[in-house]
């Protein structure tokens, strides 16, 4: 296996002048286009909006953009009709990347210039990008964001240990033990989660007069919610375990319980970690539902944060917020999940640890 | 023992898959340090047989009787019979996330709730036997086909059982690494161990067998010394199975 650097100078060998500038325009195009008009905009201040307004629609940000526009036709063009006459593959892919690049600094920037050009732009910047906005509520958003996590991580712990009872029920001969199981996981997936959210506080808490905040009421209705899902990976997991592995076990004596749990459970678990993780996030998600309830100030999640910011301040700026919020929570995890199928499938996790 | 002496019985045994008749009355017994050879045509019911006599299938009428104790009496602990009832598999079956070691001590820990030193000594003493004991703390994973089935066999012999079933354990093997496993159950018979082989080498069955069954259609046709029956077939199916294998 040669290493990353090694592959690099082999490939840089295989380019041919021609395709390098192809690639080096393209590149130039996209660069000037998204992250140096991004640069010129802070460096002219981002608050308050209305220099954001003068930036972007400045005679100096639309020369950035012509420029890659140029740049970007010049790369398309030449990448498009030239790249089947070169010799090697890495001199035709870096004509076709290089041709890619250009063609999308071109349409950004033609986009760009015609949308900034119109009458409802400034009033676009003001209603996204007004971040002086957020400064009186930027005190509560990391509370905000914890308390996402929190829902989520504790709905998703009760949703682990019901679902992995639920599985095994289903998973069982007997159809006395199954149905209840069947029963529970077809009622919950098959009605939404805003409805079971309403009967659950609204019905139940509110209606029975329970003494028990939207929060923990949260936490245990996406929960259950949550169980549901959980039960039908588990059970997935569980069954895609060679059914040697349990004969195998029972032959040399352990009851079906002592099977399931040193031979068949330990297996699936590690089968079950990424549609796990992705139920996780999928749960994190689905905590912004809860905001129909009603929070408390200080158990507010992230969108109940940028509803309150927004109705306070008419601006869609808090709602901004929220997304990079949850991004940043979700997509390391998201990542995570990519990994792990990339190692279960090189069947690394086969094999101890 | 049964009454009749015998270690294993098998009285009228009927095995219906659905409306499929896998076993058709099948009766036979095996004594202690008998080296019994199934053989047959695929689909005549030798694998079935097989597992019926561990109760990995549950037959849909008949007894089978093992050490005095008829275990298809629904009031007998199946899980206690089976430990006294080691298997092999074609598929080796180990556990893919537990070790050589491991392989072979987690039955005997939890199961017969051997302590984990003892458990270790055995299961390093079984392994020894196999010429494996290098492979102690390997995963299944990491050794050859041949070297699997070896530790497979290992591991129902530490339960120290008092038969041993091997269900075609060398189908699924490439064909230089036939001979350990053979090797390794020809030694078993020749320690005396008493054996019910489901297998498909010919050789082996001559050899070390010391009864031949050959199975059609559900039903034992021939039954007797592996020598006599491969030299003289007497039923028609059998002349014709034989002439197809070899």
């Amino acid at each position: 296996m040669k290493s990353r650097s090694q592959r690099l100078s082999a490939w840089l060998n295989d380019l041919t002048p021609l395709s390098a500038g192809v690639l080096a325009l393209g590149a130039g195009a996209i660069i000037v286009a998204i992250p140096g008009s991004i640069v010129f905009v802070v460096v002219q201040g981002l608050t308050p909006f209305e220099s954001i307004v003068s930036s972007t629609t400045s005679p100096f940000q639309a020369s950035l953009m012509y420029i890659a526009i140029a740049l970007g036709f010049a790369a398309a063009l030449a990448g498009y009709s030239l790249y089947r006459r070169m010799p090697t593959k890495a001199a035709r892919e870096s004509m076709l990347a290089g041709a890619a690049l250009g063609l999308q600094a071109v349409l950004f920037s033609a986009a760009f210039l015609w949308f900034s050009s119109g009458d409802l732009f400034p009033i676009f910047i003001r209603q996204f990008f007004s971040f002086d906005v957020l400064g009186e509520f930027m005190g509560t958003f990391l509370n905000a964001a914890r308390n996402t996590v929190f829902l989520a991580f504790f709905a998703q712990l009760i949703g682990m240990v019901l679902g992995a009872v639920f599985a095994l029920m289903a998973l069982s001969d007997r159809v006395v033990v199954r149905a209840p199981a069947r029963l529970y996981i077809n009622l919950i997936r098959g009605t939404p989660l805003l409805v079971q959210l309403s009967v659950g506080y609204l019905g139940i808490v509110l209606g029975l007069g329970l003494d028990v905040s939207v929060y923990r009421a949260g936490i245990i209705i996406l929960g259950l919610n949550a169980a549901a899902y959980t039960a039908e990976i588990f059970r997935a997991g569980i069954q895609s375990i060679d059914r040697g592995q349990l004969e195998a076990a029972r032959s040399l004596g352990m009851s079906y319980l002592q099977a399931m749990r040193y031979v068949v459970m330990p297996q699936a678990i590690r089968r079950v970690i990424p549609p796990l993780t992705n139920e996780f996030v999928i749960l994190i998600k689905d905590t912004s539902l809860i905001v129909i309830l009603g929070f408390v100030f200080g158990d507010r999640e992230l969108l109940a944060w940028a509803t309150d910011a927004y109705g306070e301040s008419f601006n869609a700026t808090p709602f901004i917020a929220a997304v990079l919020g949850y991004l940043a929570i979700t997509l390391p995890l998201i990542r995570l999940v990519t990994a792990l199928e990339r190692k279960l499938r090189s069947g690394l996790v086969g094999i101890g640890a | 023992m049964n009454e009749d002496g015998s270690l294993v019985r098998l009285e009228n045994i009927h095995k219906a898959f659905g409306d499929n008749l896998v076993l058709k009355g099948v009766d036979f017994s095996v004594k202690p340090g008998q080296v019994v050879v199934l053989i047959g045509p695929s689909g005549s019911g030798k694998s079935t047989l097989l597992r019926t006599i561990n109760l990995l299938e549950e037959p849909t009428e008949g007894r089978v009787l093992f050490d005095g104790t008829e275990i298809t009496d629904i009031r007998t602990n199946v899980n206690e019979v089976r430990t006294h009832i080691g298997i092999v598999f074609q598929q080796f079956n180990l556990f893919p996330h537990r070790n050589a070691c491991d392989n072979i001590t987690l039955a005997l820990r939890k199961v017969l709730n051997v302590s984990q030193g003892e458990a270790n000594k055995r299961a390093l003493q079984e392994l020894k036997h196999i010429g494996l004991e290098e492979k102690a703390s390997a995963y299944p994973s990491q050794l050859s086909g041949g070297q699997q089935q070896r530790v497979a066999i290992a591991r129902a012999l530490a339960m120290r059982p008092k038969l041993m079933l091997f269900d075609e354990v060398t189908s699924a093997l490439d064909p230089e690494l036939v001979k350990e496993v053979l090797d390794a159950m020809k030694r078993l018979a020749d320690e005396g161990m008493t054996m019910v082989v489901v297998t498909h080498e010919m050789g082996f069955a001559r050899e070390v067998g010391t009864r031949l069954l050959v199975m059609d259609d559900g039903r034992i046709v021939e039954d007797g010394d592996p020598k006599e029956i491969f030299a003289a077939p007497q039923h028609e199916r059998t002349r014709k199975f034989l002439s197809d294998v070899l």
